[in-house]
């Protein structure tokens, strides 16, 4: 099951790097006397409401999203690192203080941040700036979805038979941490980071979905789902599905790659 | 025999069940005719509220209702209605002038917060009331007031009491209503109109209006045919119901409602002074103007649906267009040469000011608006043919709404409005320079050019005309500097796209609301 | 410096008191057993001496003399130095108190730098415990290994420094009886080829009767009988050491 995901993944990658190479049309120009075509030759998979091809359209949100989401998802994992480790710190407030700031973050609505974010950022801002700021933001405010675990974590660590076994052997806080805990945290990482690639992925499709995502003419996997909202139009032009099966088979691919936070603990 | 065969037609009618049924997309907030304030309502009052008088919304020409007859008196300062006799509320009470001054008054009361009390009024004052006999009552204001007949067509006659579910004057009353679910109006038994042959109306025994937020769903319900009409269609939905139900779906051509960019020319701390200069000279939004393929937004953001606008007044506003003017014709040399003259030149594809500038601005638009944002990418692709890169941003309405109005922290925004009436006053508070809505400077303490002073002096001058011809002479004037200067880019006019269940007869749609609904007991099922 | 080990400590959970006076000498090479009940303390005991019980969240009041050096005034790092060093500590339940995730060869290492800065071959110190040492079983992670070569795997950690006392703490409870067998006589063995003192701490009387020199009784909190296991056997003078004596399985064989 492994295997084949990978390859798929991997696939899904370099067409998306590949982009510049193999999109047959620029993803921005406008056939105005094609718009809404099916497929034919020159346009594989027809074009959009404004006469934009699609294939070209969705190996450049490809490239979006498999450069992006996992920049984010690194992001998250760091900052979370770098604020559960205060949980080792041996007092009780500075525990409950950072649970209750995990607890916030994992409950802002921060749908408002983007909204504000939108509104700091220069309207002239380029499009490749503001989604790269997107992605970072969403980095950021993810903090808590790993935070958490990685708290969790170490709080149980704290009781762990071996802490005191390493104690009682006259190890040094710094090589208990970096020896001993530290390959605990790093499967929890890789575990959690493969968590946040998907989600990320699709916050960036709600994003866009609100408008609020990856700024037009530039494409991204959200702002192409956002033609997917009439199920009859849908059933009528298959095709358009594209965009929504690559993202299913990339879940899916991500999801068979993770293992379960069960094996990881 | 012959009895027999003079009432077939009865029985056959009386087997079809004259219940009309659609949806609205919320709970109406009052069923108090004097209180209005959202559609729903609106829409309620329109069906259930007797007027006076009823503007024609085919020939625009105001008829008389409740009163027989009205005269406009003193140069257009007051009106007098004459009342049909043996009027009555939908629950049998008399309804006569008293009945009128009562509901004037309490519309009049500023306690009551009545925005209709708001139309009545001129200015702060209120008019005179005179009631000479049961059947007879006059208005009287210190000035002539515009339009002095047709502002009865939104004034409800209110019943003596208000219930819960008031009586009616009109043609229906409210019977029902189920919060979150429908609100169910029966025909008035006690309803004056009778058509040619003497048959009371309305001829519909009840209308239900079901609650639907959602438009899809209600499209679908329509489809299966659980409602017989939908009062406002967009493009894709009109496209998607012609391919199943072609005979239901009706284009009534251009509606009021018109889309347009415009240029942000306030002095604003963010728009640096070079840019502000393209903004304010009309020979650059000219050009931007002649740049855009008006005909391809129609065809491709509105499947055809829509036609370029000549503009602030629509087309399909016969009377007060101005005739004279044609929408835009695409001319990008002209375009080009226009800004020639003005110190621009093309190097490349990079249009660059005298002060070598490249020419670049963002276009703001509202974020989940379809339409808008395609019309945006659109704008942004014609204007390369000028050297001009347009960014185009989405944004959520509110922080739209504070760049364009409070922080003007904008280059230049794509909107439309929604017209509600045929009436050139609609719009005032965007044209006058001291309005709040003067789209492209707001609230001006002077006018900044000429041209604005004159669409001021324009403006006020038509709103206080009493004489429909001088009036239209003004508007027609004000139409023709708008396309002079082009500090709103006009670019089209949606068509007026609606469904109607083909069983549902006798129906006259207008562009103007309530649209299919405006002469309801006419409507009926065969 | 006539003792390894000498002692007299009270230990508290906030206002709970759970060790009162506690005090016991161990003379080296000496094995003592510490038996008592579980909630008798024992554990405690056993973290209040190596000063880790404020780890869980426990207060130790008393001395501490390890070869003659007071124990409790010394620095946390004094401390560090100590532990693993002078004072080797064998917990119970391997698989718990293994880091799972790490190699064998990866806590052997970690183990022998805390206190030594060369690196170390450990074929010596695997085999006196019984442990393979090829390459196969050093890569090897803690979490795959038995249970048996899990405690053996702590007692070689214990082991590592030459420490003058073991604080074996129910070394043999996750064992089954052949390995428990197996345990307790490389206990006996490490005390008689090292000359290593060790406090053994067990509820498990008869097992660990057999090598040890002297028997401590701990009931709630305090020493009630102390003596050579054969004194305590025979002539138990506490009712609680009586009643532990009596409840010992006796083998009755059918005729």
């Amino acid at each position: 099951m492994t295997r084949p995901a990978t390859i798929l993944l991997a696939l899904v990658v370099v067409l998306g790097l590949a982009a510049p190479w193999l999109a047959p049309n620029p993803y921005d120009h406008q056939f105005r006397d094609m718009a809404s075509a099916s497929p034919q030759p020159g346009f594989p998979m027809g074009t959009d409401d404004l006469g934009r091809d699609r294939l070209s359209r969705l190996l450049y949100a490809t490239r979006v999203s498999v450069l992006l989401a996992p920049s984010a998802a690194t992001i998250s994992v760091l900052l979370a690192l770098l604020f559960s480790a205060l949980a080792a710190l041996p007092s009780r407030l500075v525990a409950w203080t950072l649970s209750l700031a995990n607890g916030i973050f994992l409950s802002l609505p921060w749908i408002f941040l983007f909204i504000i974010l939108r509104s700091k950022l220069s309207l002239n801002t380029d499009p490749l700036v503001s989604v790269t700021l997107t992605f970072a933001l969403m980095g950021v405010a993810g903090w808590a979805i790993p935070g958490r675990a990685f708290t969790a974590s170490i709080v149980e660590m704290k009781d762990a038979g071996w802490l005191l076994q390493a104690r009682a052997a006259g190890l040094r806080p710094w090589r208990i941490a970096t020896a001993h805990a530290w390959p605990h945290l790093w499967s929890l990482a890789l575990v959690q980071f493969r968590i946040l690639i998907p989600a990320y992925v699709l916050s960036e499709a709600s994003l866009g979905l609100l408008g609020l995502g990856v700024a037009d003419p530039m494409p991204s996997w959200g702002n192409l789902l956002r033609d997917l909202q009439h199920p009859d139009v849908v059933q009528a032009n298959p095709w358009t599905l594209a965009p929504l099966a690559l993202l299913v088979l990339v879940m899916i691919c991500l999801e068979s790659l993770t293992p379960s936070r069960k094996a990881a603990l | 025999m012959k009895h027999i065969l003079l009432l077939l037609p009865l029985v056959l009618s009386a087997a079809v069940p004259q219940q009309l049924r659609f949806a609205i997309n919320g709970d109406p907030k009052m069923f108090d005719v004097l209180m209005v304030a959202e559609s729903n309502s609106e829409t309620i009052r329109y069906l259930t509220a007797g007027v006076l008088l009823r503007v024609n919304r085919t020939t625009d020409v105001p008829q008389p209702e409740l009163a027989e007859s009205f005269q406009v008196k003193e140069g257009g300062r007051a009106i007098t209605f004459k009342l049909r006799p043996n009027l009555q509320f939908s629950d049998g009470t008399p309804l006569t002038a008293a009945d009128v001054e009562r509901t004037l008054r309490r519309a009049l009361d500023p306690k009551s917060g009545s925005p209709t009390g708001d139309t009545l009024r001129a200015g702060d004052t209120a008019p005179e009331i005179l009631v000479a006999n049961p059947r007879e009552i006059t208005l009287r204001y210190k000035a002539p007031k515009p339009g002095i007949d047709r502002l009865f067509d939104s004034v409800g006659i209110a019943p003596p009491v208000q219930t819960k579910l008031p009586p009616s004057s009109g043609a229906f009353f409210v019977a029902e209503y189920q919060p979150g679910t429908f609100v169910l109006l029966r025909r008035n038994s006690h309803y004056f109109k009778r058509d040619a042959k003497g048959v009371q109306l309305p001829y519909l025994d009840s209308i239900r209006l079901d609650i639907q937020a959602n438009a899809d769903i209600a499209l679908t319900r329509y489809q299966r045919g659980e409602f017989h009409l939908i009062n406002k269609l967009d493009a894709d939905s009109f496209d998607r119901l012609q391919k199943t139900q072609n005979n239901s779906v009706r284009s009534l051509g251009p509606s009021l409602d018109p889309e347009f960019i415009w240029f942000n020319q306030a002095p604003a701390k963010t728009l640096p002074e070079w840019k502000r200069a393209w903004f304010t000279s009309a020979a650059f939004r000219h050009a931007v103007s002649s740049a855009i393929r008006r005909e391809d937004m129609a065809r491709i953001v509105f499947k055809g649906h829509a036609h370029p606008a000549v503009g602030p007044i629509s087309t399909a506003n016969r009377f007060w267009v101005n005739a004279a003017l044609k929408p835009p014709v695409l001319d990008t040399k002209g375009g080009l040469a226009q800004l020639a003259k003005e110190g621009f030149t093309l190097r490349g594809n990079v249009l660059r000011d005298k002060g070598n500038h490249a020419v670049e601005f963002s276009l703001i638009t509202q974020a989940g608006k379809r339409p808008r944002e395609r019309m945006a990418s659109l704008v942004a692709d014609d204007l390369k043919a000028l050297g001009i890169k347009v960014n185009v941003v989405t944004l959520d309405f509110g922080s739209l709404l504070d760049r364009i109005s409070k922080s003007l922290d904008y280059e230049a925004a794509l909107l439309g409005f929604e017209n509600v009436d045929a009436d050139p006053s609609e719009e005032m508070n965007v044209w006058l320079s001291s309005g709040a809505q003067h789209a492209w400077w707001p609230a001006q303490k002077t006018p900044a050019t000429a041209w604005e002073a004159r669409i001021d002096k324009l403006e006020l001058a038509q709103a206080a005309e009493g004489v429909r011809a001088n009036r239209k002479n003004l508007v027609d004037e004000f139409q023709k500097i708008v396309r002079e200067e082009e500090p709103i880019i006009y670019l089209l006019n949606p068509d007026y796209l609606v469904a109607v269940s083909p069983s549902l007869k006798g129906v006259q749609p207008v562009v103007v609301p309530p649209q299919i609904l405006w002469n309801a007991e006419w409507l009926r099922f065969e | 410096m006539s003792s390894v080990l000498d002692f007299r400590i009270s230990a508290s959970y906030g206002t709970t008191e759970v060790l009162h006076q506690v005090a016991a000498t161990i003379a080296p090479g000496e094995i003592v057993s510490l038996v008592g009940l579980s909630g008798s303390g024992k554990s405690t005991l056993a973290l209040a001496l190596l000063r880790l019980l404020r780890y869980r969240g426990g207060v130790v009041t008393g001395n501490i003399r390890l070869e003659g050096t007071e124990l409790t005034t010394l620095s946390e790092s004094g401390m560090r130095a100590i532990r693993g060093r002078r004072i080797g500590y064998v917990p119970q339940s391997p698989g718990l108190s293994l880091n799972s995730r790490l190699r064998v060869e990866t806590l052997l290492d970690e183990t022998w730098r805390a206190h030594a800065s060369r690196s170390a071959n450990h074929r010596g110190l695997l085999e006196s415990v019984q442990l393979p040492a090829d390459t196969a079983f050093l890569r090897k992670r803690a979490g795959e290994l038995s249970t048996g070569q899990g405690q053996r795997l702590l007692i070689a950690l214990a082991l590592m420094h030459g420490p003058a006392l073991l604080l074996a703490d129910e070394p043999t409870s996750a064992l089954d009886a052949i390995a428990q067998a197996g345990v307790l006589q490389l206990f006996g063995r490490i005390n008689r080829e090292r000359g290593t003192a060790i406090l053994f701490i067990s509820h498990d009387l008869l097992s660990v009767a057999g090598i040890s020199h002297r028997v401590d009784i701990l009931h709630e909190g305090r020493l009630v009988e102390s003596g050579s296991p054969a004194a305590v056997f025979r002539t138990p003078q506490h009712p609680f050491t009586r009643q532990l004596v009596a409840a010992m399985p006796r083998l009755t064989l059918p005729d």
